[in-house]
């Protein structure tokens, strides 16, 4: 074994070893774990729920963060007096097509995977990703980086995103995909396109992105070639003559009017209108944006949700919201807002042990392999072990879901859509 | 500061008066608008629009409204069928039922009736108390509207009146309003529109339930619109037989939902103007309290309306001149404004200074129908917004009829031409002159306004730019029809190849006519084709014979003597097309052919390098059965040779054919449509024309060469291929390219060429773009451009390959580039992109040494005749 292996084997063994012991420690919180959104008790429960799949039992709060603000001010109304169901009778699949033309896909669990590039994060998280969508029969997305050779056999449940710079997409990444992203706009920075510092382009990114080694990359903020509805039409015809079984996402921040981008995606053709909030986001995207630009993703569920309603084109287009979507209780409410199901990126990275110390954009920053290209720190993750962790999260996810919509009495996460009377706002 | 216009020519020519009494009168409009009713909340835009399908012409001869269907028809695309209008201005008096000094004195109110019950009360309170009525009568529709398919919601019906304000009534409107020093003419156009508005405000904007709202009400211009595609409009009002010297076309893409009355479609109008848009305002707001604090209101909550009531204020209550009611809307900016003249520098600085906060900010393009009514002239005009984010072509033809088209694709304006020369009314199906605007610029002002005005023999069509230069063509003979099948002169036949050399030699027959066709008539031309198809008749080696000799024919650049080059095209056209469609459906010819109605016999190709000729006119332009979709089918089949005739716009001809096609070869002959060429891997795809926006997006690998322009966002994030273009780029060619893309662009971009170039080192199989800024001259040479390269943000923030610019006289300046660098051309340099140039002469035949080298009559070294541009490393890309 050579000495870098050795240092490989070292780290991963430490870093396993820590995420199954910090949620049992007896001495409060690590220090410097975690901030007010994403406490550091979240971030342990979350380490908790992946390796167990189950919900913690050892008190840890695992439903709401402290930011004073957006899910976290939002509770469960009291279910007294409300005929329970039974947990295991509870369904929690949802339509991702709801067109009466094209495929159905249809997914077991209101949740798929967010966009996160290679070069933004490594290619085994990237696969772990990916086996653990295919395991749990959804969804994740390549990000705007290029299709990585090793993540073509798990191609049936890897959505192809086609972003601002187009980096590394191809026919066959576009005919690979039951599902193409378009992503306009990324809640964490709109207007500011995507970026990947130079740090992290190295020689495998940039052959994978065709472009210049260690030289910054930037997406730009518009698709220079859409620059109205009529143009996204045209571009959506566009993928659809390459892969004309594909279905049609359509990712956006949330602009004022946001309603009427979303009302002209249906009328464009698509299958899902993906709306991407401010509070989430890697490290990467600058302070200065995150949770500054554009409207909260609470607020923007509800005008697009019940727009669609009034325009009487609800039941055809699957509303998903993303951005800051930490636990189980995140993805419920926002259902209740009027989503259908979210997109959940950062949780997958704390699965895998994200600790939140925001050095995303350096090149040797993250400590744990996530969010990073360089060839020793991304063998820190194996993917089976990844997959592991994320299929776990997401099955102590469903249980919770099952238990909220139990107590509701409903028998379908379809029927919370839209329910925010169930929904009280604490002061 | 005096807003007089320059006395030079053009535009604004004419303009000239007191302006302080301009001043005094203006103010004096817009504070009697003060007692008008205030809408509820003017500033919420009634619903997000986005692009639109627009074409517009104007021709000194009044034109049907059926040859705007077909051009209207191939933009359905650009619609959504939730809005569609027509303007038709310079009308003829007799299908009017009127006299023409009713038509030329009299407004046309037109009052659409969405509540039919609402008309007595409407006429009793708004029209017959102020209004001499000359002549009314409802507009003629079909009678049932179903019987036009596709059309879901009933048009309302619309009555015509012309109409005179009553003596009495504009006294009293003068005393009332404070008015009275004001010309009558322009108190009348001033009570007209304060009545439309009052009409609207009180059955439109103010009611749950609209009941009428005016649809236009200016001189000799007339609007209609209905929920639906603008083709609908002419169908529904039986508009085919209609004729007007002016026409705009719209289909909008409204994304509200449910729509059930067409008050928001286009054209909206001002006074004796009709507006239509494509785009929308970041800034709606802002240009709402703009308005608002010249008590002006907007009553139907679009950009549109907005752009329309700005339009009037700047033209009518301003009186600008249209050079200078321009820049109020779209200002010239940055490099642009530091090229200006000083003396325009400092008015321009002046309207920008008062007007920026009324200028619509995003991406925009207006076509604009307007009556000059004092010098009854009758004006098409095309602004584009300083970005050029909407897509925008003009076009001018000259023949027995001269006529100007602006459209936002170039397939749309060769439909209509093509339905006029189909009809015999012009000698050809190609406009003798295409090009862009380049907004906010300083060389066109991104403004061409068409003039239809009285000459020496009856109307005369002028075209000009904003600062008034006008656009002129050669004089040239064009072809004269109806044609006869002409006779075989037997000189022609015998100088024709037979067998041995030439008759391989489709190159060396073009080299020997070529001298001959600049010299000899249309008669030699057409005999010579009628050799071709003859010759295509005759057998396989003779048929790919013919079609190589036409292709070249009509694709090269050559002397056309005195004949209009337009008017060659169209004969090679149809040759071409009579070849085409004589290749037998049979699969046992070297060349076979399929259509729309043989689709399903497509089958595996039976010889070897067989050629499948497929007539794309049935086809439909987009989506699972497509013409593109059908070349996807046909590669699948294993045809290797896939030629496309009678396109009609037909999009994505290239895409969906998936990884490694590299022995694919496919030829697109007509009028291909947008993202042409976009994702092709490994295959030669050559377009025997134009080619439209959005070519070659995310192009991997292969051959693109296009015998013609290219449109907006040409190659974007492309990744490779050796690509050839023998015109211009629009704007943003190239950005985000990667990997190794070699691009020779013989004539120029507008704007942003590689930004964010990244395609690696070019000495190690890195990519770069060579322009060569020449453009055709009407006698056939390659001429150099006024700039080789005219915008901004060249290069800009690239990180990898490099920019060739051919510069010999140095006009390329770093001020035009924004984080690359100018750098000495080396031995290096030319070893790298010779090969290119040499095979950029192969194709269009641009010799290296007498067209790129020689300027002036002598021969440069490379490095005098071309320049680098090359990126530096920049502390916001390390």
């Amino acid at each position: 074994m050579g000495s870098l292996e050795l240092i490989v084997e070292k780290h991963t063994e430490r870093i396993h070893h820590g995420l199954e012991v910090l949620p049992t420690l007896k001495h409060g919180l690590p220090a410097g774990l975690g901030n007010k959104r994403w406490t550091g008790e979240l971030i342990l429960a979350t380490y908790e729920q992946a390796l167990t799949g189950e919900l913690p039992m050892n008190g840890l709060e695992y439903k709401t963060g402290n930011s004073g603000g957006g899910f976290d001010v939002l509770g469960w109304k009291s279910h007294d007096g409300v005929a329970k169901v039974d947990e295991d009778q509870v369904d929690l699949s949802i339509s991702l097509n709801k067109r009466g033309e094209g495929k159905k896909i249809e997914i077991p669990l209101p949740i798929y995977g967010g966009g996160m590039s290679f070069g933004s994060i490594s290619l085994n998280f990237m696969i772990a990703r990916a086996r653990a969508a295919k395991k749990l029969e959804t969804y994740t997305s390549t990000g705007e980086g290029g299709y990585p050779d090793q993540i073509v056999p798990y191609r049936d449940h890897v959505i192809t995103q086609v972003a601002t710079g187009m980096f590394g997409v191809r026919e066959e990444t576009i005919q690979y995909a039951p599902i193409v992203e378009f992503k306009y706009a990324q809640g964490a920075k709109p207007g500011l396109g995507g970026h990947l510092l130079a740090d992290k382009v190295t020689s495998e990114v940039a052959k994978m992105r065709e472009s210049s080694m260690f030289t910054s990359l930037y997406s730009p903020f518009p698709f220079h070639s859409v620059y109205s509805v009529e143009d996204h039409k045209k571009h959506v015809d566009w993928i659809k003559t390459v892969n004309p079984r594909a279905l049609i996402s359509v990712k956006v921040s949330t602009p004022t009017d946001v309603d009427m981008v979303a009302i002209g995606s249906y009328y464009a053709g698509a299958n899902i209108i993906h709306i991407d909030g401010g509070y989430g986001g890697t490290g990467a995207a600058p302070e200065i944006a995150k949770k500054n630009i554009a409207m909260p993703v609470e607020y923007a569920i509800p005008k697009v949700h019940e727009y669609l309603v009034s325009e009487g084109v609800r039941d055809k287009i699957t509303l998903i919201a993303s951005g800051g979507i930490r636990t189980a209780d995140d993805v419920a409410k926002a259902i209740a807002l009027g989503a259908d199901g979210c997109v959940v990126a950062t949780a997958e990275a704390v699965a895998v042990g994200c600790t939140h110390c925001g050095n995303c954009e350096r090149g040797r920053g993250c400590q744990v392999g996530i969010t990073t290209t360089d060839p020793e720190l991304s063998q820190f993750i194996d993917p089976a072990w990844g997959e592991k962790r994320i299929v776990n999260l997401f099955n102590a996810w469903s249980k919770r879901l099952r238990i909220i919509l139990a107590e509701f009495g409903l028998a379908s996460v379809r029927e919370l859509r839209g329910r925010k009377d169930l929904l009280v706002r604490y002061k | 500061m005096d807003l007089q216009a320059s006395e030079s020519s053009g535009v604004g020519r004419t303009y000239s008066c007191d302006t302080s009494e301009i001043a005094l009168t203006g103010q004096s409009i817009i504070d009697s608008r003060k007692r008008l009713p205030t809408p509820d909340s003017p500033f919420v835009k009634q619903g997000a629009e986005g692009g639109c399908g627009v074409v517009g012409l104007a021709c000194n001869i009044p034109l049907e409204g059926k040859y705007l269907l077909q051009s209207l028809v191939q933009m359905r695309n650009r619609g959504n069928g939730k809005g569609g209008g027509i303007a038709a201005l310079g009308l003829v008096p007799e299908q009017l039922g009127v006299t023409e000094k009713i038509l030329r004195e009299d407004y046309i109110l037109q009052v659409a009736y969405l509540d039919q019950s609402s008309r007595k009360q409407v006429e009793d309170e708004r029209i017959r108390p102020f209004f001499l009525v000359d002549h009314e009568s409802k507009v003629e529709a079909v009678d049932d509207y179903r019987s036009i398919s596709g059309l879901e919601v009933e048009p309302p019906e619309v009555y015509r009146y012309f109409v005179r304000v009553k003596a009495e009534v504009l006294d009293d409107f003068a005393k009332k309003c404070n008015l009275s020093s004001m010309k009558r003419n322009e108190l009348e156009d001033e009570f007209v529109y304060q009545n439309s508005y009052l009409l609207d405000h009180q059955y439109y904007s103010s009611l749950g339930e609209k009941k009428a709202f005016v649809v236009s009400h200016g001189k000799n211009l007339i609007v209609l619109k209905l929920v639906g595609y603008g083709d609908d409009v002419v169908k529904y009002y039986r508009l085919e037989d209609f004729k007007a010297h002016v026409w705009i076309g719209h289909h909008r893409y409204p994304t509200k939902g449910r729509v059930w009355h067409p008050g928001g479609a286009h054209p909206f109008v001002g006074l004796h103007e009709a507006l239509v848009h494509n785009g929308d305002f970041a800034n709606y707001h802002s240009i709402v309290e703009y308005l608002a604090q010249r008590n002006i209101h907007p009553l139907f909550l679009t950009d549109t309306e907005v752009s329309v009531l700005l339009f009037d204020l700047v033209s009518r209550i301003y009186k600008y001149p249209l050079e200078y009611l321009i820049e109020a809307l779209a200002p010239t900016t940055e490099r642009d404004f530091e090229m200006l003249p000083e003396q325009k520098k400092e008015i321009y600085g002046l309207i920008q200074t008062s007007h920026i906060h009324g200028s619509p900010d995003g991406p925009w393009f207006f076509i604009v129908a307007r009556n000059d009514v004092e010098k009854n002239a009758w004006q098409l005009l095309g602004i584009t917004d300083t970005s050029m984010l909407r897509p925008q072509v003009f076009a001018l033809q000259e023949g027995p009829v001269k006529i100007g088209i602006i459209a936002s694709e170039r397939q749309a304006i060769n439909a209509v031409l093509g339905r006029l020369q189909e009809d015999g009314r012009i000698p050809s199906r190609f406009a003798d002159s295409y090009w862009n605007a380049r907004g906010g610029s300083h060389t066109d002002g991104g403004a061409f306004l068409f003039t239809v005005r009285d000459g020496d023999h009856g109307k005369e069509l002028e075209c000009a730019d904003k600062f008034g230069r006008a656009i002129t063509l050669p004089e040239q003979d064009w072809l004269h029809g109806p044609r006869t099948d002409l006779a075989l002169n037997v000189s022609v036949a015998l100088q024709m190849p037979r067998k041995g050399s030439q008759a391989q030699d489709p190159l060396g027959f073009y080299e020997y006519v070529r001298p001959a066709l600049r010299d000899a008539g249309f008669q030699y031309a057409g005999e010579i084709l009628e050799e071709l198809k003859r010759l295509a008749l005759k057998g396989q080696e003779s048929r790919r014979f013919a079609i190589q000799s036409l292709s070249l024919l009509f694709d090269r650049i050559y002397d056309t003597g005195y004949k209009k080059r337009s008017s060659l095209l169209q004969l090679y056209h149809e040759a071409l097309n009579e070849v085409f469609s004589s290749v037998p459906v049979s699969n046992y010819d070297v060349y076979t052919r399929l259509d729309w109605r043989n689709r399903s016999r497509l089958a595996h190709p039976g010889l070897e390098s067989q050629v499948l000729v497929v007539d794309a006119l049935e086809f439909p332009v987009d989506g699972d059965e497509s013409a593109a979709r059908f070349v996807v089918d046909a590669h699948n089949q294993g045809w290797e040779n896939i030629l496309l005739y009678n396109l009609r716009g037909h999009r994505f001809i290239g895409s969906g054919l998936g990884p490694r096609t590299n022995s694919l070869k496919i030829d697109c002959y007509g009028d291909v449509g947008d993202y042409v060429a976009s994702g092709i891997d490994g295959c030669e795809l050559t377009i025997h024309g134009a080619a439209q926006d959005q070519a070659g997006q995310i192009l991997k690998f292969g051959k693109l060469v296009v015998h013609g322009d290219v449109g907006q966002a040409f190659m974007y994030a492309a990744k490779g291929g050796d690509v050839y273009v023998l015109g211009n780029a629009a704007g943003r060619p190239l950005i985000n390219a990667v990997g190794r893309p070699r691009v020779v662009i013989n004539g120029t971009c507008l704007d942003y060429l590689a930004e964010s170039f990244m395609a690696g080192d070019p000495y190690n199989g890195g990519g770069f773009v060579v322009v060569n800024g020449l453009k055709p001259s009407f006698d056939g040479r390659f001429i150099e451009q006024e700039y080789p390269y005219p915008g901004g943000n060249l290069f800009s923030l690239a990180s990898g390959g490099a920019i060739f610019i051919r510069d010999p006289h140095r006009k390329v300046s770093s001020d035009q580039l924004n984080g690359g660098r100018l750098a000495d051309f080396t031995l290096k340099d030319w070893e790298l992109i010779r090969p290119y140039l040499e095979e950029n002469a192969k194709v269009f035949g641009i010799s290296v040494e007498k067209d790129l080298l020689t300027v002036d009559r002598r021969l440069l070294d490379p490095s005098q005749a071309y320049r680098k541009i090359e990126p530096i490393s920049l502390q916001e890309l390390a």
